[in-house]
């Protein structure tokens, strides 16, 4: 089963400083705990990918890094998470311009009721007002970057909603670099996307770890073990081990790590 | 039954399975009732118009296109124009919509993006509840409660202040601070198509995906930005359609306007000042009109009909420029 899995050929670098510390973190739903005592750290330019079983907790820990779990009154979450020093999770953190700094391209493609071009601007123009030429200088980087430019160039004044799903997630991911984020979560990014889309995705995500540092929650082992260089594998709402993506699963440390990513269970 | 038991070539290794023959005449009958309800409408439909046409068709002969465009209703002379109804009824209709409208957005937004839920539940029982209020009872409470108390606070006060005053003095002066007028009957009116836009733009609202809205906040937007420029948009199609929905039912609205509208046949350059709106006026005058007076009053109803058939096919344009999107 091991011998199955492609890892990423690059090597990490253990020197790069750390870009997110999560330290001491609980969540709750309500009354529900769902998150214990979290502490991990995530290097600056590198991919960390987080895995586990449904309902480990993976995507509740990538949902308080941008504080989108804000939006329900009865989530809540305590302990620390670093960001360049600050901790996000405090009551004075002004959390649009911390979600402008931390973008998220979630499970389904989400592109808003507007043209192409005002999807991939619609973020930049919240923070900036740039003038109009670079602005479209700045939509057409995001778009190439996202390889979508040369499918779209020619129908940027159209509906994002027009796009095909591989299509509107690379728009969803144009529009989230398109702001120049420091840090990008992927939720799942793939899940609702079939093969080739998903490929693409993965390429993407590839370069892009060259300037941003990533987060990505994701079901499918083979894509943690294809992009990532740091994995962490969840358990019940725990961290059970933390390591280079090639160690986790090479040679993991836990019996439960090992029974995860062999398939065993999960 | 016999060709279920003599089945030879299908070895069979249980009991044999016996098939009702579907019933084709059933069908049959089913399909051409659905078919005949589905005609029933159109029939009903042409049979209102025609008879409205017919029934209004002296009044239209007798002062032809006069007939719209003159303010003039005197039943002493027999001499009948439709304008001041007209220019009531659109007038009623625009104002509930200038004021329910922006409400009732506010409504569906707060209760679907912000109210916690302890006060969403309350709210949007009340919303429900205010569409089941018969249309007599917010005549009455326009009439009794609002129209005074509308007069003392609004209407003297601004009087006052406008009189004079070169194009508000106008629009604004009341002659007779009664309450009653073409602005105190849109207010009614607003109030009566809050509840249908309300709850019906909050069930469009409700129907987004959260993730839609949890990505528009995920890249920085506040809470308005978010309403403005993905989730209103989202919904927008649904949004106008029940906004058209509200706009119907104002101009029609007969009980509710009739009480509070003033009834003055003639034309009034103040929003404050009497009116009477097509609804209103038929309502009144039904009891005792007779000859022309009478085909003057289905004369108006045509006209109404004709303004909410209008009002019906500008919506559909809308609803199809912004369907692109």
């Amino acid at each position: 089963m091991l011998s199955t899995l492609e890892l990423s050929p690059q090597t990490l670098d253990a020197e790069a400083p750390v870009r997110i510390a999560v330290k001491n973190l609980d969540f709750y739903y309500g009354e529900h705990k769902a998150l214990k005592n979290i502490n991990l750290d995530f290097r600056d330019r590198h991919v960390t990918a987080l895995i586990g079983p449904s309902g480990c907790g993976k995507s509740t820990l990538l949902r308080i890094f941008n504080r989108i779990y804000s939006l329900y009154p009865e989530q809540r979450a305590e302990g620390q998470i670093l960001l360049d020093g600050r901790n996000v999770i405090s009551n004075d953190v002004d959390v649009n311009e911390l979600r402008s700094r931390v973008g998220m391209v979630f499970q389904k493609p989400t592109p808003f009721p507007m043209s192409i071009y005002d999807n991939v601007a619609f973020g930049i123009r919240l923070y900036e007002k740039p003038p109009k030429s670079e602005l479209d200088d700045r939509v057409e980087g995001a778009l190439r970057r996202s390889a979508l430019w040369d499918e779209v160039k020619d129908k940027l004044k159209s509906s994002g909603m027009g796009l095909s799903g591989g299509q509107q997630q690379r728009l969803c991911i144009a529009r989230t670099i398109a702001q120049k984020p420091e840090v990008i979560l992927f939720d799942e990014p793939t899940s609702a996307l079939d093969p080739i889309s998903t490929g693409k995705i993965e390429d993407l995500l590839e370069q892009l770890k060259t300037d941003f540092t990533i987060v990505i929650v994701t079901h499918n082992m083979q894509q943690a073990a294809r992009i990532s260089q740091y994995t962490a594998f969840m358990y019940l709402g725990e961290v059970i081990e933390f390591a280079p993506t090639n160690t986790i699963f090479m040679n993991p440390g836990k019996k439960q790590t090992q029974d995860y990513v062999t398939g065993r269970f999960g | 039954m016999t060709a279920a038991t003599d089945m030879t070539s299908i070895p069979s290794s249980g009991p044999v399975v016996v098939r009702k023959t579907p019933k084709a005449t059933f069908d049959l009958v089913f399909r051409n009732a659905s078919f005949g309800a589905a005609l029933l409408v159109l029939l009903l439909l042409a049979g209102i118009m025609v008879s409205m046409i017919i029934g209004g068709w002296p009044a239209f002969r007798e002062f032809g296109l006069g007939f719209i465009t003159s303010s003039v209703w005197d039943t002493q002379n027999d001499q009948y124009g439709a304008w001041p109804a007209i220019v009531g009824t659109l007038s009623t209709a625009l104002i509930a919509l200038i004021i329910g409208v922006p409400l009732s957005l506010g409504i569906a937004v707060y209760l679907t993006q912000l109210a916690p839920p302890w006060f969403k539940k309350p709210v949007a029982t009340a919303v429900e509840l205010l569409a089941a209020v018969p249309s007599i009872i917010y005549g009455m409470w326009g009439l009794f409660v609002f129209a005074p108390l509308f007069a003392q606070y609004v209407q003297i006060p601004l009087s006052s202040i406008v009189e004079g005053m070169p194009v508000l003095g106008t629009v604004l002066y009341s002659r007779s601070p009664s309450g009653l007028g073409i602005f105190t009957a849109g207010i009614i009116l607003a109030f009566m198509i809050v509840p249908f836009i309300a709850s019906i733009t909050r069930d469009m609202l409700e129907q987004i995906p959260s993730v839609l809205r949890e990505s528009a906040y995920g890249i920085g937007a506040t809470t308005w930005e978010v309403v403005r420029h993905v989730l209103v948009p989202q919904a927008g199609v649904s949004i106008i359609g029940a906004i058209m929905l509200g706009l119907g039912r104002a101009l029609g609205e007969t009980m509710a306007v009739t009480f509070v509208v003033g009834n003055a046949n003639r034309l009034s350059s103040s929003i404050l000042d009497p009116g009477s709106t097509i609804a209103s006026r038929i309502a009144n005058e039904f009891n005792e009109a007779m000859g022309l007076q009478l085909s003057s009053l289905i004369a108006l109803g045509c006209i109404l009909f004709f303004v909410t058939f209008v009002v019906l096919v500008i919506a559909r344009f809308l609803v199809s420029r912004v369907e692109r999107y």
